[in-house]
């Protein structure tokens, strides 16, 4: 404001006016003017008094009436049994607040006091609100989240994936800056030199690190990777943040790729470890999780190729001892035909000889021939004085017909 | 990635596939011929896995976005 222009200028400005008088030795009371004090120069004075006269200091107290604006800023009342004190929170202090209080929350506030001159109302300018008791606002932010996310199925145990055995790609979300990716990448050099590790650059900490470790574990559905560390070293709860914010918890459910957590030191449990498939208690520790040791890989693959080596030996070994097998059972098939076959032989043998008319001969009939070797059937073709040779068992006799009696009923 | 690294099958395939072989090849209800390929298959698989683990030359690669809106890959160094 420009002094002299209205009553509002500034106290320091306006000459000094004063309602009591030294007059001799006494104090007297002036007479009222016209240039007396503006009520704006009284709440400025009154003000500037406030902000000088009392360092920043905090104040204990319960939280009431907590209003959070469109603006960010957010005005409440600190209050005990007895009184009340109104305070502000301004935007980029409230930002800072993992969440709103509770009403009724026993908070501890640090600030100055000012007063509002337009309504001439003094009030306490919060920069810091911290709760009191366990975790205060960090705790009660925490655990309003997890309930959220917990009603929403994304902290469930059968949401977990399983962690692939033996990655090609393994990504990283961390600060590039950070002990920890140094750490992850020693780790992973030790065991498993041949991996690939895809780093995806986030600010782990301060103004805009959640949204900044969000994006950065999106890249992962742009560039695959078979599995994502996600994570920071230790710090404050307040360093930690940003791993407890509901952006990173969303992003790390939506990765691809199953993701390890691993965010500051193993007491440090952050709804980002909730929401990971796998937590670790540190970096380190996650990159032993997400990579195999290469050593006992090599040792796991030698056994594999003598498993091989001893099962195809064994199975043709046991297919030799079939193939023998089938050929015993073979040869014996074919023993049994022949057999078989002599047995028929001699059978039908048997049966020739049975129908031969040389066994006839051995049981005592003969046969009779004539010259001309035809056989003498009937007494018709024994003309008396014929030649006729009877063949025998052992040989033929030669005699002559002396006469034919053919019997009465017989004929050829 | 490399083109070439894409297309063949990565470590975790094939050993996946390599664990398949040694078991089919310890029940023995395999026909001998059948168990042969299985086993040079086999083989190959293990020859090209022991390849793999030997590159020790771990690579390290930074994604950025491209500015229209895509990701891709930049290499970085050791200290990333």
């Amino acid at each position: 404001m420009v002094a002299g222009r209205g009553g509002d200028a500034d106290p320091r400005d306006a000459p000094p006016r004063r309602a009591l008088v030294r007059s001799g030795g006494s104090w007297q009371l002036a007479a009222p003017t016209e240039d007396a004090y503006s009520v704006s120069q009284v709440n400025a004075l009154a003000r500037r008094l406030l902000e000088t006269s009392l360092p920043p200091f905090w104040v204990r107290g319960e939280v009431t009436s907590w209003k959070r604006h469109g603006s960010g800023h957010c005005y409440f009342s600190l209050r005990d049994a007895n009184a009340q004190l109104r305070s502000v929170m301004f935007r980029l202090d409230a930002m800072r607040l993992p969440t709103d209080p509770d009403e009724g929350m026993e908070v501890l506030a640090l600030g100055t006091l000012t007063l509002y001159e337009k309504r001439g109302e003094y009030q306490f300018v919060v920069r810091d609100l911290q709760g009191r008791g366990a975790g205060g606002l960090w705790r009660l932010a925490f655990e309003k989240l997890r309930a959220k996310l917990d009603s929403e199925g994304l902290l469930a145990p059968e949401r977990k994936r399983l962690l692939p055995r033996h990655p090609t790609v393994v990504g990283v979300v961390t600060s590039p800056v950070g002990a920890a990716l140094q750490d992850i990448i020693e780790v992973i050099r030790a065991r498993a030199p041949w991996t690939h590790v895809l780093l995806s650059p986030a600010r782990v900490q301060g103004e805009g690190a959640a949204q900044d470790v969000a994006r950065a574990i999106h890249r992962f559905t742009r560039v695959p990777a078979d599995v994502v560390i996600v994570g920071r070293g230790g710090g404050s709860a307040e360093d930690l943040w940003a791993f407890n914010e509901e952006v990173v918890a969303r992003a790390i459910a939506a990765c691809p790729a199953p993701v390890i957590s691993a965010v500051g030191h193993e007491v440090d449990v952050t709804i980002a470890d909730l929401v990971a498939d796998v937590r670790a208690p540190t970096p380190s520790a996650a990159a032993e999780r997400a990579v195999p040791d290469g050593a006992s890989l090599r040792r796991e693959l030698q056994s594999d190729r003598l498993r091989m080596r001893h099962g195809l030996r064994s199975l043709a070994r046991a297919r030799a001892v079939q193939l023998a097998g089938s050929r015993d059972a073979l040869e014996a098939a074919m023993q049994g035909s022949l057999e078989a076959r002599r047995e028929r032989l001699v059978t039908r043998t048997h049966r020739l000889d049975a129908l031969s008319p040389l066994a006839a001969l051995r049981r005592g009939f003969a046969v009779p021939l004539g010259e001309d070797g035809r056989i003498l059937r009937a007494t018709e073709d024994f003309e008396t004085g014929r030649a006729v040779r009877l063949r025998v068992s052992d040989g033929h006799v030669h005699v002559r017909t002396e006469r034919t009696s053919p019997l009465e009923g017989e004929g050829s | 990635m490399s083109e070439a690294r894409e297309d063949a099958p990565g470590l975790e395939r094939r050993i996946a596939r390599i664990e398949e072989i040694a078991a089919a090849l310890e029940n023995d209800r395999l026909e001998l011929q059948q168990a042969l390929a299985l086993f040079e298959e086999g083989i190959a698989h293990v020859r090209a896995a022991e390849a793999m683990l030997a590159d020790a030359d771990l690579r390290i690669e930074r994604l950025v976005e491209d500015g229209r809106g895509g990701v891709i890959t930049e290499p970085a160094g050791d200290r990333a």
